[in-house]
């Protein structure tokens, strides 16, 4: 039977050159535009917000905070304006997981809910390159505006050092300041990216994620940020102010007492303090009777060597969740 | 050039314990429509998938496009698929899925698709989500043309579509076939007006091939006879692939060709692709696969019991 | 046997055509020049559709719509408004090449050769007369139309057979086996 045969227009696909991965930037941009809009929006209105009230800190700080103790600046700076950073700190912490869950999980979840990967992923770019094209994109982007930020915010946040109300180890501004808070932002992506892929579906995904995100920002504020490097111990009474303080505690005759916190030094202080009546304070107090208060710290001067730590295991975490999920694009069968 | 467009060796294809494709081997030559035929769940999108490299095998391998494996990067640049339910982004308008789609391949023929959308009256500006049931299967289609593959392959393409939308898309894609010479693949459960547009078969069952084979080759060699149902146990002349029993009369569907002899008092009649199909699917014991010249030659040369 | 484009399609290029495929025209189609005749099918009357084409292009011979020297619709043509197989189509012309009604010209389309044997208008009324009388014997014998037509269906079958069975009317299995894609 005769049969129509090959086509007749040579096509180029003489030595077969892998598609250029330029073309994935048009690709990446029409697809995810309203994601990205949203966060370029989200992220520009409190950059907005910032920028206006920070020039408002900042000349109050100027006006009345020379120096940085005078009562002038206790009630027009720091009285008024505290409240204020209070709130943002607290509201910033979950921005990275917004940014991860929205714009990182529905790249791959939606793709396999709505099943257009059968589309996607038949054509000729192939399609762990299409993968890791899209991925890498998204995250330069979204961990840049994150890095553009946090710039601002540590101008925003400047005069409240300054003026000694707060400190950057602080642990719900460490996360916001230097190179962590970009590097929370595309963590939160690479995780959110992984559970879209694993998960398949968009809202449970996007559940996941900001579940994981929680879970493992609590877990370094609380525990693992410590110990980046081991803490300094003293028994001297002022540690710098600039100092984060780890932890407190009480010795006698070299063995540990009680913490400087909760039910063990209070039963202490009240039984031979008098309660404090006695017109000492409950440190001095102790002393006299011989405890040796110690304090494990880490000092200010650590800051950007524990930026630089916390940046690069996000950073390898990241790496390694984008791998794996382009690896299991790769592999996934469908 | 005659090759085959996909050639498998005993590939299977396992989902957690059950098999959805097992020991299929089949040689799909070019330049033909092939329509995979059988029941939901028979293996048809398996097959399909693990075609166009979305799946990968469990057993046994595939070929496509004359050697090429099946999911490389030659293998996706010669093939374009169109799957079940005809995918696409649905906030994305035409134009912007022809963009996508150029971006995404080395070849696209931008006029053509712009051209084809222009005759089908699909604006460009339209987004997809907004498009009919048959508008988007004709962009679907159009954008998996424009790429001018060597080997189109649809999964269930028409089966949403009304009776003028299906008409109008099976017309494209056969239009595409005299034009360029693109080989086709598409699976269908329904069989009714198949024999209009496949040149050659294979039946499904049960993750199994039943029967594969040019549609010529397979009428040529089955007959309808029709005879006393006194006589129907008796007859072993040729193999017997189906039995029709009445009280008096029975229809058989035999292996046999228009030359072979009819017994006394019994008439035969040639069948029709809607027939013989439905005859095997209702026998999963039985099979009419090539021989061992499967490839060049692909006339059925043996009923398996 | 022509391979491929040898039947006029048109050789591809840069994009189709403007010419509607699956065609909303009125009237049945897109019309090439020159191809007087339009082929319809009836998905209904269980002939393969290959022949339905064949058997359409005999009827316009008789009938005296095509004549030596006319073109057949155009392969592309043909599939654009019926939705067939192009392979079909090709069967379709090479049966008529066959019988020595049509030839293809390599890159122009296939056109009509010979018409089919002229029977004489008197022979033709002389067949019509005796075929009358035979009807009105089978009808006093007791047929009635569906057991004429039975009758003669099967006569006309034994005729061809014993004939050797050129211009086989059984259809798909006409015979010949296929072994070459």
């Amino acid at each position: 039977m005769t049969a129509l045969t090959m086509p007749t227009r040579p096509g180029h696909d003489a030595g077969l050159r892998p598609v250029p991965w330029r073309r994935m930037a048009w690709v990446t941009w029409r697809q995810h535009r309203a994601a990205l809009g949203g966060v370029a929006v989200f992220l520009g209105a409190l950059a907005v917000y910032l920028w206006l009230t920070g020039l408002q800190i900042h000349h109050a700080y100027a006006a009345d905070c020379h120096p940085a103790s005078s009562l002038a600046c206790t009630i027009n700076f720091t009285g008024r304006y505290a409240v204020n950073v209070n709130i943002i700190r607290a509201f910033l912490q979950v921005v990275p997981a917004l940014i991860g869950a929205f714009a990182g999980a529905p790249v791959l979840a939606r793709e396999l809910e709505t099943g257009t990967f059968r589309f996607a992923w038949t054509q000729g770019f192939g399609r762990w390159r299409w993968a890791l094209a899209k991925l890498v994109l998204l995250a330069v982007v979204v961990a840049a505006a994150a890095g553009a930020f946090t710039v601002l915010f540590s101008w925003y946040a400047s005069p409240f050092f300054a003026a000694g109300y707060a400190i950057p180890f602080a642990t719900d501004l460490f996360d916001l300041l230097g190179v962590a808070f970009a590097a929370w932002t595309l963590a939160a992506f690479a995780i959110g990216v992984l559970a879209g892929m694993v998960i398949r579906r968009v809202v449970p995904a996007i559940a996941a994620t900001l579940a994981a995100y929680a879970g493992l920002a609590l877990a370094t504020t609380l525990w693992l940020r410590e110990h980046y490097m081991r803490p300094l111990l003293t028994t001297k009474t002022n540690v710098p102010g600039s100092a984060w303080v780890v932890s407190q505690w009480y010795t006698k005759g070299g063995k540990y007492a009680f913490g400087a916190h909760g039910s063990g030094i209070v039963n202490a202080v009240s039984q031979l303090c008098h309660g404090g009546n006695s017109g000492l304070s409950p440190a001095q107090c102790l002393t006299q009777h011989g405890y040796t208060a110690w304090t494990s710290y880490q000092p200010g001067s650590r800051f950007w060597p524990f930026q630089w730590i916390e940046g690069s295991w996000l950073l390898a975490l990241s790496v390694l969740l984008i791998a794996t999920t382009i690896w299991m694009v790769r592999r996934r069968a469908a | 050039m005659i090759m085959n467009i996909i050639e498998t060796s005993g590939l299977g294809k396992r989902y957690g314990g059950t098999w959805a494709l097992r020991e299929c081997t089949l040689a799909i030559p070019a330049g033909h429509v092939a329509a995979l035929v059988g029941p939901n769940g028979a293996g048809k999108t398996t097959l399909l998938n693990l075609a166009v490299g979305l799946a990968e095998p469990s057993a046994g391998g595939i070929t496509v496009l004359g050697g090429l494996p099946a999911g490389s990067p030659a293998a996706l640049d010669g093939i374009a698929f169109v799957a079940q339910d005809t995918p696409l982004y649905k906030n994305l308008s035409a134009a912007d899925m022809l963009h996508l789609t150029r971006n995404l391949n080395r070849r696209f023929d931008q006029h053509y698709a712009e051209t084809r959308l222009g005759e089908l009256g699909i604006p460009l500006h339209r987004k997809a989500g907004k498009m009919s049931g048959g508008q988007q299967a004709q962009l679907a289609l159009t954008l998996a043309l424009a790429r001018r593959p060597k080997l189109l392959v649809l999964d269930e393409p028409v089966a949403m579509l009304d009776p003028v939308a299906r008409h109008d898309f099976m017309a494209t894609v056969l239009t595409a076939m005299a034009d360029d010479g693109v080989s086709v693949v598409l699976s269908s459960h329904v069989l009714a007006e198949l024999e209009r547009v496949a040149d050659y078969l294979i039946l499904l069952s049960r993750g199994r091939v039943q029967v594969a084979g040019e549609v010529d080759g397979l009428l040529a060699s089955h007959r309808m006879l029709t005879g006393p149902t006194t006589e129907a146990d008796k007859y072993a002349e040729r193999p017997v692939v189906h039995v029709q029993r009445g009280g008096a009369q029975t229809h058989l569907l035999v292996r046999a060709t228009a030359d072979d002899p009819v017994p006394p008092s019994w008439e035969a009649h040639p069948v029709d692709l809607e027939e013989l199909a439905m005859a095997y699917l209702r026998e999963p014991g039985a099979g009419a696969l090539p021989g061992p010249s499967r490839g060049r030659g692909t006339q059925p040369s043996e009923v398996t019991r | 046997m022509s391979i491929g484009k040898g039947d006029g399609a048109q050789a591809g290029g840069t994009g189709a055509s403007p010419a509607s495929a699956g065609g909303g025209t009125p009237g049945g189609g897109p019309r090439g020049p020159g191809s007087r005749i339009e082929f319809r099918l009836d998905a209904t009357s269980g002939v393969p559709t290959y022949l339905q084409l064949v058997h359409q292009v005999e009827h316009a011979l008789r009938l005296g719509y095509l004549k030596r020297g006319d073109q057949l619709p155009k392969v592309r043509d043909v599939v654009a408004s019926l939705a067939i197989n192009p392979n079909t189509v090709l069967k379709a012309y090479r049966d008529l090449e066959v019988k020595g009604l049509a030839a293809g010209r390599p890159g122009q389309g296939t056109f009509i050769q010979a018409t089919l044997g002229q029977v004489a208008l008197p022979e033709l009324a002389g067949l019509h007369k005796s075929l009358l009388g035979w009807l009105t014997t089978a009808d006093s014998a007791g047929l009635d139309e569906d057991g004429i037509v039975a009758l003669f269906t099967s006569a006309l079958r034994d005729f061809y057979e014993r004939r050797g069975g050129t211009g086989d009317r059984r259809g798909a299995a006409s015979g010949e086996t296929e072994g070459v894609a």
